[in-house]
């Protein structure tokens, strides 16, 4: 009885591995952004949700308001996005200082 | 924004419930809605609801249409009403108060439901801002 050779039909594949995909995500490590133009980006996402959070706010002035829902979820957005935003800058302030004091 | 996709998905189930407590709404004030039985009964309103693609969220759900019930409604023996017709019938809706209560109270809990994914979303997001603190 013949035995064969062990096939290499199927070749290796390489890994491939996720990327960290999406807007608006602060901090994130893409490799080709500085730090700066990330941060930058953070704070106009966070313009762009204050600025939808503010417009909803004078809708529920005026009376045209049809969801309260609406609303309330903006503010909560636009609460959780300042809240990141700042605690990224905080972070990266404290590296910066960090360096800073160190002895030479 | 992806950060914020459980807030668009409970978001679009917010805005559906609010919907189908609004159409309950619309089937309870015109519970004793009257007609001459020459024209057509208030018809009950359903909403239907379907799955969606929220805001690129790849979840949610929206009113597909708000279907209607049937027309020829309940012949109702009311002489007096200035409607009747010469045997003595008006057309009343062809839907039950009690029906119509026990649904208000799915669209509700169901309303704050969504609003109670919300507020986990909310916490949970909080707490991760607090890392390290």
């Amino acid at each position: 009885m013949a035995i064969g050779a062990i096939g290499t039909s199927t070749p290796i594949q390489p890994i491939e591995f996720p990327k960290l995909g999406g807007a608006g995500g602060a901090g994130k490590a893409e490799g080709t952004k500085n730090f700066g133009d990330q941060l930058s980006g953070a704070i106009d996402n966070l313009q762009q949700t204050q600025a939808k959070s503010d417009d909803l706010a004078t809708q529920v002035a005026t009376g045209k308001l049809t969801n309260i829902h609406d609303y309330m979820i903006a503010a909560n957005q636009t609460e959780i996005a300042t809240q990141l935003t700042v605690a990224v800058r905080n972070k990266a302030v404290d590296a910066f200082n960090q360096i800073m004091n160190m002895q030479v | 924004m992806p950060l914020f996709d459980a807030f668009a998905i409970s978001g679009s189930g917010l805005y559906t419930y609010r919907k189908w407590m609004d159409a309950l709404s619309d089937n309870i004030a015109n519970m004793d809605t009257v007609v001459g039985t020459n024209q057509n009964a208030f018809q009950e309103r359903f909403v239907q609801a379907q799955a969606a693609n929220v805001k690129g969220s790849g979840g949610g759900v929206r009113v597909a249409s708000v279907q209607l019930g049937d027309a020829a409604g309940r012949l109702r023996h009311d002489p007096s009403n200035p409607l009747a017709d010469a045997q003595g019938y008006v057309k009343a809706p062809d839907m039950d108060l009690s029906d119509q209560m026990t649904n208000l109270i799915l669209a509700q809990r169901g309303y704050q439901a969504n609003l109670a994914a919300i507020d986990r979303a909310k916490q949970a997001y909080t707490q991760a801002l607090s890392l390290g603190k």
